[in-house]
């Protein structure tokens, strides 16, 4: 498979009240579903999401200084609450964060007095008469318009945006800083964490992921490649070097191993709903953690530990450095992640038990019930199992979204994504 | 695939490589171990040289790539301060993102996080701190039996010996060497052994980098009469490849541009030395990495010269282990 492929999902994000699924593209379109009212005639029917808004948000650009590309990759997409008739989402690539507004125009004003209905200025010796333009309906048009760049403030790869709960700033995470943005100001942010050592041959470390908290709008997280997780208040001092907490699992050292540091670069840190506890994916495992207790995780769920063997492989491939995201349910009972061979896993918190599915046209018809994947480790394989080296390293699920309060789940595979919902009886 | 996994039990030797589990003193693992952690240190520098030229790497796999080399060179040198030596430790290795960060071609305002796919012409002083080929010189060098007095740290006398290879004259006098302790000789075969049995790829970083790694903690040690600092007062000419330090597998892309931009790939046809040495079938991977160097020879081209780096390795550590057998 081509991997430069520009239809690639790089991230699929759901709007606060689920109504809206955005994705962003490797060639930097953003394409957003909505779901469809449902309706009383088909109420077997849920609402399905169909294709509502399609725009371009970020286009390649070239570094003249460094002589390198910047990708156009659409690397997050962040909702705002909505707080009037129009949608508002953050997309960023590599460099760039840019606030767009998606609004609907169902009708035209028709009747001007001095245009005609073209829109050509009429003679003004021929209008012998005053109205008033009219509103009338037309058909929807569904319009993405940018309002707001914010340029120039990221040396290093963003990989993370996050809005406040303030619903008035915004953070934006790259390798070695994360700077803070008001909504309104695109010429300046604040730099509110550095982690770029005076003498870069000391970097060991690197910012992988950031969040703020769901609540509080002075606290957010952010980990490390080193299978850290910093949290830190913004009140404490503008520049927050300093961590409020810190959440580090001390190593196994029965499982350590020559890769055992880039298996802990954690790939995702996402608040649960309701903020207690922060959720972190590395390389084998999903971890929670709750904020309190910072020596380690109160939960950790193996989601393909059967590669464990196969370290030295994945090193060379470069699959090691994948980079999955982990998501909550709305009720934070259960979380989700993907894997490879286009499987996503789900774990539920309460009971215990986890389950392996497979997002592909093959084995998926629509409104089809999905079925249970295990994969086979060693010895005997069973009928409907698939052993551990038939795995295809190529189809990874790295980005899944839930919805905020009902069980429906999307999922990116690649170029495809995938809507599943719960059983409807 | 190397790393099945196989226990290892818990060396009371190695006590201080902060606990970790490592092969037991006896042959079997102890070599697989050893040849898992060549195989990834190899492809370790294949990575850090082997991206796509045209977009910016990602800093973070960078990252994890320097610190898993960094982890594997501590290992080597701390299983070489096991063994009697007479030198102390060698000074802290240079970062090997300080070269990468310094030597951003335009790049003015920020550091690139990688080496640039297309470096410019180096700047003299700033270039000669670290090389891939200081560390391939070690175990050649320190197998040889000159004692400490000929040991050169100062960059004045640099040997240049591979550049030098394709003049009429004779070879070069080999880089003075630190004394290794008898029991190295056997080290050396030993490693001679291990880098056959990694020969199996065409790609000779594998040979280099192994004789590297084998006699590595001789080369740290003979590092140990360099100044800490010396990294950044090396010699800025092209072939200073004295051990100053231990640290260079990292390369400085643009010293090595410059110092193969204009070379003859004749240079590299070591087949008069490999018949010479007797030791044919180690030497044998060097002919066919000259070919991968013709590709090297663009420095200044927008093509990557990135995979090049092994195979300049693997070219002057042959080349002085070459000296080494031939007896210079």
């Amino acid at each position: 498979m081509n991997e430069y492929r520009a239809d690639i999902i790089s991230t699929v994000e759901f709007n606060h009240t689920g109504e809206l699924l955005a994705t962003g593209d490797k060639g930097g379109r953003v394409v957003i579903f909505q779901r469809e009212q449902e309706s009383k005639n088909q109420v077997h029917r849920r609402g399905e999401y169909n294709v509502y808004s399609t725009f371009q948000s970020h286009e390649p650009e070239f570094d003249y200084l460094k002589s390198l590309e910047i990708e156009e990759k659409i690397n997050k997409i962040r909702w705002l609450p909505q707080q009037n008739a129009a949608y508002f989402l953050l997309s960023t690539n590599d460099k760039t964060v840019k606030l767009w507004k998606v609004s609907e125009r169902d009708k035209r004003p028709e009747g001007y007095n001095l245009k005609d209905e073209e829109g050509r200025l009429r003679d003004p010796a021929t209008i012998t008469t005053l109205r008033v333009p009219v509103l009338r309906p037309m058909d929807l048009m569904v319009e993405a318009t940018p309002r707001r760049v914010f340029a120039n403030a990221h040396t290093y790869h963003i990989n993370s945006i996050s809005v406040n709960s303030d619903y008035e700033t915004y953070m934006s995470a790259d390798d070695l800083r994360i700077n803070l943005w008001n909504f309104e100001i695109t010429n300046q942010s604040f730099n509110i964490v550095d982690i770029k050592p005076a003498n870069m041959e000391e970097l060991t470390e690197v910012i992988t992921a950031a969040e703020f908290h769901p609540h509080h709008c002075n606290s957010f997280v952010y980990s490390s490649s080193k299978g850290t997780i910093r949290l830190c208040d913004m009140r404490a001092s503008a520049l927050c070097d300093r961590h409020s907490k810190f959440f580090e699992e001390p190593e196994d050292p029965s499982n350590r191993s020559f890769f055992s540091e880039i298996i802990s670069s954690i790939s995702d840190v996402k608040f649960s709903h309701s903020g207690r506890y922060i959720m972190t994916r590395d390389y084998l495992t999903v971890k929670v953690w709750d904020l309190n207790m910072e020596n380690r995780p109160i939960e950790t769920y193996q989601v393909h530990d059967y590669l464990r063997s196969k370290l030295c492989s994945l090193y060379e491939n470069d699959c090691i450095f994948d980079k999955f995201e982990c998501v909550w349910n709305g009720s934070d009972s259960v979380i989700m992640t993907g894997s490879y061979n286009n499987f996503f896993r789900m774990f539920d918190r309460n009971t215990k038990r986890d389950v392996t599915l497979e997002a592909s046209r093959e084995n998926s018809k629509p409104r089809a019930i999905l079925k249970p994947r295990k994969v086979c480790v060693g010895g005997k394989r069973r009928k409907d199992e698939i052993s551990v080296d038939s795995l295809d390293f190529s189809k990874k699920i790295l980005h899944t979204a839930w919805h905020p309060s009902e069980n429906i789940i999307a999922v990116a595979a690649t170029n495809n994504l995938y809507i599943f919902q719960d059983k409807v009886n | 695939m190397l790393g099945k996994g196989e226990k290892r039990k818990f060396d009371e030797h190695e006590d201080g490589l902060e606990g970790k589990i490592l092969a037991p003193s006896d042959g079997p693992s102890k070599v697989s171990y050893t040849l898992q952690r060549q195989t990834i240190f190899n492809i370790s520098l294949m990575k850090l040289y082997n991206h796509r030229p045209l977009t910016e790497p990602s800093l973070q796999k960078t990252v994890l790539i320097n610190n898993m080399l960094r982890r594997i060179q501590e290992e080597l040198k701390q299983e070489g301060s096991l063994r009697p030596a007479p030198a102390p430790a060698p000074p802290p290795p240079p970062g090997p993102l300080s070269d990468s960060y310094r030597e951003a071609p335009p790049a003015l305002s920020a550091p690139p996080p990688a080496p640039a796919p297309a470096p410019p012409p180096p700047a003299g002083g700033d270039l000669g701190s670290t090389t891939p080929l200081d560390a391939c010189l070690t175990p050649a060098s320190l197998l040889e039996d000159d004692d400490d007095g000929t040991f050169c740290t100062s960059p004045a006398a640099p040997p240049a010996a591979p550049l030098r290879l394709p003049a009429p004259a004779p070879p070069p006098p080999p880089p003075p060497p630190p004394p290794p302790p008898a029991p190295e000789k056997d080290s050396f075969a030993s490693a001679l052994d291990e880098i056959e049995e990694l020969c199996p790829t065409p790609t000779s970083p594998g040979a280099a980098a192994a004789a590297a790694a084998a006699a590595g903690p001789d080369g740290s040690r003979g590092c140990a009469a360099a100044k800490p600092d010396d990294p950044k007062l090396m010699d800025p000419l092209p072939g200073n490849f004295e051990i100053t330090t231990s640290t260079g597998f990292l390369t400085d892309l643009t010293l090595d541009d410059i110092l193969f931009a204009d070379i003859d790939t004749s240079m590299y046809d070591f087949d008069p030395c490999t018949s010479a040495a007797g030791t044919a079938s180690k030497m044998a991977p060097v002919s066919v990495s000259a070919d991968d160097l013709l590709k090297t020879l663009a420095p200044y081209s927008s093509q990557p010269v990135a995979p090049s780096q092994p195979f300049k390795m693997d070219l002057t550590e042959l080349d002085h282990i070459m000296e080494v057998l031939v007896g210079s």
